[in-house]
């Protein structure tokens, strides 16, 4: 007997045979190919009960009622609430994406401590009483050097609770320079305290819900001007009932491409147009004689000023715009029957604009009767529920304390925050006249015109506290961050203040526990003014922030807690009869024509205009884009790290470019390069860039993607109001 | 050229003699019974043992006991949430209901109260039926609107006394209970087996069709 | 027991999507990223490879300033009923693996993950650009993975995924129907993530052959049209404009050829 080759060739037969009896084959290949669906990798998201729970956005001031999908106690998705009265259910991107802000990469997870050089992005976590007491240390140190108006504040805006706990908390230690991020709400504010003669601040309101007939001023109607989604949804229901929208912009935005038709001024003659408009409509007795007889003071004035300056021959001159257009569009806009209605403030209206453009288009409104009527444009007074913001021992805190931004000042007497001035006034002293600062729920380093002035300035300041809740540009310069909790953890009233037609404070709620080591901004301050003691610490007179918005909150509370928002649903303007102030009572029409900066740069060396274009997609704002949100910016704005320059095929031709190829875009700011997309709805000579990208803080999702507008754009400072009402720059751009 | 040389080749005298020829057929039979009954044990004996891994639940469960003491058979804690879905092994909160102090001296009521009621943890229960991410299953329709009865896909559980070994099954992670304890896959009962194959012959013989992807997929 | 076929009419799930009304604001987009776990990655600048189940397109006339117009398009699934809505998708036809079929019981093309070997050759066959393939494992850093959402399965290298017209509602839709033992669903009761989100109401979605529901009536608008109709793949999502222009991008038309203004008719109602 001999065992051979054959003989194991025989056992593995056998073995291949008898495996083929067993299971094991079809049982193994079954197993394997489940294996195979099932990376470790790839989650598994867990199920668990579902639910929503109601809150309201801050990402934007379109105050937004929110609905948060919850499993178990995570957040996996943000909806629009149905019942809110802004947005109705609707939603923007942004909002949408809420969830990746909560748990997204570019949160700071914990108080931190700069241990490298500013914008090294070197830190080291400290605890929240270490970074309180420091906080504390410097603050009492100003105070014994009888400095404390050198310490200053920037936050988002000074309505609501939190905004005026910081204010407060600056007036009793005896600091004005609480500032603010500068919008057009400024300048609407200005308008009205200067047309109506209100001294209490006015929200300004428009009721679009009731108009026929829009004309907007390079208005971003439907890319994130005014409250984003009751914009979007009133622009559906013009359309539904055949509502005009006229769109006076050198661009053809989405505004545009949606509007009735495009009126292209040259840029920088808007307010020339407008007055145009006013003049034809006063020639040919078009105006509402009711408004203008009885309610208002100065209009023989104006009326001369305007037909002796704005006829339409002179105009369509200055705008480019046919006589014979300028004067349709002005009877159209007065025609009988219609309710008519302009508004102004460029793209998202995150920019102050000017003076005279403001009053000129707010005259428009007043020629036709359109003041506080339905449909027309409104002054809201806002809901007054923070008493304690008014206390007079605040104000005599500060009694003789300057501001640095001269707001308030003889020189600027309507503006309540000239934020864009601080950097030069910085810049301007040997030693920075402001030696601490606080900043939350604000990124001036990211938003402000002129970036490299702005951090110049920010480095000469020796103290500078972040309250951020994400890594931003200005976190990034400053010395000490005190995350606060977003949006989703964090209890806060939001008194809307985008345009709507009525006062609406929403509730933003905490629908997650804080994921990280965070803590309330409201309740950082009254630890420091509890620190703080004396008058300061007797001026919060609350155990925390919660009981703080309580108590403020009052009657309201229980109504916010349940619904998410307080409005005044039958809400109507003042008649024409109480609803201004001055010395007459009436509306002031004004006969002075304001003097315009002009666009900087040498029109030699930069033959070109460069301006933003804003959209939906892109914040530009102080909140980050997210990883969705970046994901929906088209190729023709952002080409791998790149930015699209869009530019009319023939300017793109004259130029010596191609569609498509890089260039080299320069202002008298700075250089950078782009790639170049030809696109025919552009007014030949300009140039736009989106606005919002080229970040240098953040995450790999958003830092260094494209270039920033406010990186190569300085401001340009409006000489009645101080406010910066830079909308573009001269520019070149060559092929490389 | 070739052939002639293969052709001198098998001429060579080495040819095996007939007997021995025989018994090496033998040999190869035998050797080939050997390689087949081999892995016939492999398969049907060692394979089972290797593939499943037994894990021991945190502690003992008497789903009869509860019974007795319920009024609404297995939906008495199996609840159905508001929304229709189906919310699966009760939560700690739904059993602290009555078990914030023990109710007995059985250990592992004591391992409960002890260690998760006490520290407001959730048990980590090991679910014999677990099914794929991909898997969507309304239980709603089933014993809803089909009026099906729990114990058609998941047998006599809610009788039994205590809870079974959980095999898991070391390359798909899943319980044996998917597959079905029987390695070839052979059921008897309609409880036996929860693969793809199974609901949709069920929902073949009762619904005329296996239905589309979606029906069950997610 | 009845066979459930006989028992239900047919449902055929559609959209009429006004592009008069859309803004291009990109909400549909993320509402659709957020809601059906759809990965990102750290460059999505490359249409290509950057999956948008719902993607937004920019048309132009291409007419020199100021004459110049635009429209935005948002592109979902077409989820597609082929010639008599029987089922004859473009990408249905062509899966080697049955990994995408067509649910005769609502009219939706769908996509199981698991059962996709990536070999795209529905990539190749959907005339719309509709389906996605995932180049890469997905990585949700930080936090990000609490985000996801249990109702849809997250997906792995390897495989094509694309707008199942937010199915999953449709499951937990009819789950809470037979719950309440019902067996219809009102039109608000299913409703797609993206309509759901759009702030300017220009997306409409619910049962194409339900004379109750929106659609219905939408998608005979003189003015609605679908994309590629000349192909015959029988596309569920109508579009609606006044533009001439808008319409004719919607398929390959000569130049001397007339606008189709009414889209052919092609479905089979059952």
């Amino acid at each position: 007997m001999k065992i051979d080759r054959r003989s194991f060739l025989a056992l593995g037969i056998g073995a291949a045979a008898g495996t083929a009896f067993t299971p094991l084959p079809w049982k193994l290949t079954d197993d394997l190919s489940i294996w195979t669906q099932n990376w470790p990798w790839t989650p598994v998201p867990e199920d668990g009960d579902a639910y929503y729970d109601h809150s309201v956005c801050t990402l934007c001031p379109g105050g937004c009622g929110i609905l948060v999908r919850k499993i178990n106690d995570r957040i996996v998705k943000i909806e629009g609430m149905p019942s809110h009265p802004v947005n109705r259910g609707g939603i923007c991107a942004l909002g949408i994406s809420g969830p990746q802000l909560l748990y997204g990469p570019d949160r700071v997870i914990a108080p931190m401590k700069r241990s490298g050089a500013r914008g090294e992005g070197k830190w080291t976590t400290l605890s929240w009483d270490d970074a309180i007491a420091e906080v504390l240390d410097r603050l009492k140190k100003l105070e014994a050097d009888n400095k404390t108006e050198h310490l200053a504040c920037i936050c988002d805006t000074d309505r609501g609770t939190v905004p005026q706990l910081f204010k407060r908390m600056l007036s009793l230690f005896g600091s004005p320079n609480f500032m603010t991020t500068p919008s057009m709400y400024d300048s609407y504010e200005a308008v009205l305290k200067k047309m109506h003669g209100r001294k209490d601040t006015l929200d300004i309101g428009f009721d679009f819900e009731n108009t026929d007939f829009i004309l907007s001023f390079g208005s971003g109607v439907i890319e994130g001007w005014g409250s984003p989604v009751r914009m979007i949804m009133a622009n559906s229901a013009w359309k539904t009932k055949k509502a005009k929208q006229i769109q006076i912009e050198q661009r053809l935005s989405n505004t545009a491409a949606s509007s009735n038709g495009l009126f292209a001024v040259k840029p920088g003659t808007e307010a020339d147009l407008a007055l145009g408009l006013a003049c034809v409509i006063m020639e040919e007795e078009l105006y509402d004689k009711a408004f203008t007889g009885a309610y208002s003071t100065g209009f023989p004035e104006f009326r001369n000023m305007v037909t002796k300056n704005y006829n339409p021959d002179v105009v369509a001159e200055k705008t480019g715009i046919e006589r014979h257009l300028i004067i349709e569009l002005a009877r159209h806009f007065a025609s009988a029957g219609t309710s008519s209605l302009a508004i102004c403030g460029r793209g998202k209206g995150q920019t102050a604009g000017s003076m005279m453009e403001f009053m000129a288009v707010h005259s428009l409104n007043a020629l036709v009767g359109k003041i506080n009527t339905p449909g027309g444009v409104w002054s809201v007074e806002h809901p007054d529920y923070i008493p304690w913001a008014k206390e007079m021992n605040v104000r005599a805190a500060i009694a003789g304390k300057k501001r640095i931004d001269e707001a308030g000042s003889p020189v600027y007497p309507d503006s309540l925050s000239l934020l864009n001035r601080l950097p030069s006034k910085i810049l301007e002293s040997k030693e920075s006249p402001i030696e601490m600062l606080f900043v939350s729920n604000a990124n001036p380093a990211y938003t402000l015109a002129g970036t490299d002035k702005v951090i110049e300035a920010l480095g000469k300041i020796p103290f500078i506290v972040s309250f951020s809740s994400y890594m931003d540009e200005t976190a990034d310069q400053a010395d000490l961050i005190l995350p606060n909790h977003i949006y989703l953890e964090r209890y806060q009233d939001v008194p809307v203040r985008g345009g709507l037609a009525r006062p609406v404070i929403g509730l933003t709620r905490p629908v997650v526990e804080p994921q990280y080591d965070t803590m309330h901004s409201g309740d950082v301050v009254l630890k420091l003014a509890k620190g703080l003691g004396g008058q300061v610490g007797e001026g919060f007179p609350w155990d925390d922030y919660k009981d703080c918005l309580e108590k403020t909150m009052a009657d309201r509370w229980k109504e916010l807690e349940e619904t998410g928002f307080w409005t005044d649903e039958a809400y109507q303007p003042k008649p024409w009869a109480g609803a201004f102030g001055g010395t007459y009572g009436k509306f002031a029409f004004s006969d002075t024509i304001l003097p315009l900066p002009d666009l900087e740069g040498d029109v030699k060396d930069y033959p070109l205009i460069l301006i933003p274009k804003e959209s939906m997609r892109i914040s530009s704002s102080h909140i980050g884009d997210t990883p969705f949100t970046v994901k929906t910016v088209p190729d023709t704005e952002l080409k791998g790290k790149t930015l699209v320059i869009e530019i009319n095929p023939r300017t793109g031709k004259e130029q010596g470019l191609a569609d498509g190829k890089d260039a080299v875009l320069k202002t008298p700011l700075g250089q950078v390069r782009v790639k170049v997309s030809f696109f025919e709805g552009i007014m030949p000579g300009l140039m736009a860039m989106p606005k919002g990208l080229g970040h240098t803080a953040y995450g790999k999702y958003l830092k260094g993607k494209g270039a920033s507008y406010n990186a190569l754009v300085g401001p340009m400072e409006d000489p009645v109001s101080g406010q910066d009402i830079s909308w573009g720059i001269r520019a070149r751009i060559s092929r490389v | 050229m070739t052939t002639s040389d293969h052709k001198a080749k098998g001429d060579a005298p080495d040819k095996a003699p007939k007997g021995r020829e025989g018994s090496s057929f033998g040999i190869i039979v035998s050797f080939f019974l050997i390689g087949f009954g081999l892995s016939m044990a492999v398969g049907w004996i060692a394979f089972p043992k290797l593939l499943y891994s037994e894990k021991q639940q945190p502690f003992d469960f008497n789903h009869a006991i509860h019974m007795d003491l319920v009024d609404e058979g297995c939906e008495s804690c199996h609840l159905f949430r508001e929304d229709g879905t189906y919310a699966g092994v009760p939560t700690l909160d739904q059993c602290s209901g009555c078990h914030e102090d023990a109710q007995s001296d059985s250990p592992d009521e004591e391992i409960f109260v002890n260690e998760y009621v006490a520290n407001q943890q959730e048990v980590p229960w090991l679910i014999y039926s677990k099914q794929p991410d991909c898997v969507f299953f309304s239980h709603a329709v089933h014993v809803k609107t089909a009026e099906m009865e729990c114990a058609e896909c998941h047998g006599d559980i809610g009788t039994s006394e205590s809870l079974k070994v959980y095999r898991e099954n070391r390359i798909t992670g899943y319980s044996q209970d998917i597959w079905g304890a029987n390695i070839a896959g052979l059921k008897k009962n309609t409880w036996d087996r929860m693969k793809m194959d199974d609901c949709g012959s069920c929902h073949l013989e009762r619904m005329g069709s296996k239905g589309p992807c979606f029906q069950c997929h997610k | 027991m009845k066979k459930e076929s006989s028992h239900e009419p047919g449902r055929k799930y559609g959209m009429v999507i006004d592009l008069d009304k859309c803004t291009g604001c990109g909400s549909c987009m993320v509402a659709c990223m957020a809601e059906n776990n759809v990965s990102f990655k750290e460059d999505e600048s490359n249409k290509l490879d950057s999956i948008t189940w719902m993607r937004v397109y920019r048309l132009t006339n291409n007419k020199p300033f100021p004459e110049t117009e635009i429209r935005y398009l948002p592109r979902p699934c077409m989820h597609c009923g082929g010639k008599g809505d029987l089922g004859h998708s473009p990408c249905v036809s062509v899966c080697p693996a049955t990994a995408t079929d067509y649910d005769h019981k609502t009219g939706i093309v769908s996509q199981i993950y698991t059962r996709c070997f990536g070999c795209r050759y529905c990539m190749a066959a959907c005339p719309y650009h509709a389906r996605y393939f995932n180049w890469w494992d997905p990585i949700w850093p930080a936090d990000l993975k609490k985000s996801l959402s249990p109702n849809v399965s997250p997906r792995m290298r390897g495989v094509v995924e694309k707008c199942s017209f937010c199915f999953h509602r449709y499951q937990l839709a009819m789950e809470r129907a037979y719950n309440e033992d019902r067996r219809e669903l009102e039109e608000a009761e299913y409703q797609t993530a993206c309509t759901q989100a759009c702030p300017a109401g220009a997306i409409v979605f619910g049962d194409l052959n339900n004379p109750d529901h929106a659609v219905h009536t939408l998608k005979d608008h003189p003015n609605a049209f679908r994309l590629l109709e000349r192909l015959g793949t029988n596309p569920k999502v109508y579009y609606i404009s006044d533009r001439e222009w808008v319409r004719r991008s919607g398929d390959n038309y000569l130049n001397n050829e007339k606008t189709n203004t009414k889209p052919a008719v092609q479905e089979h109602h059952s």
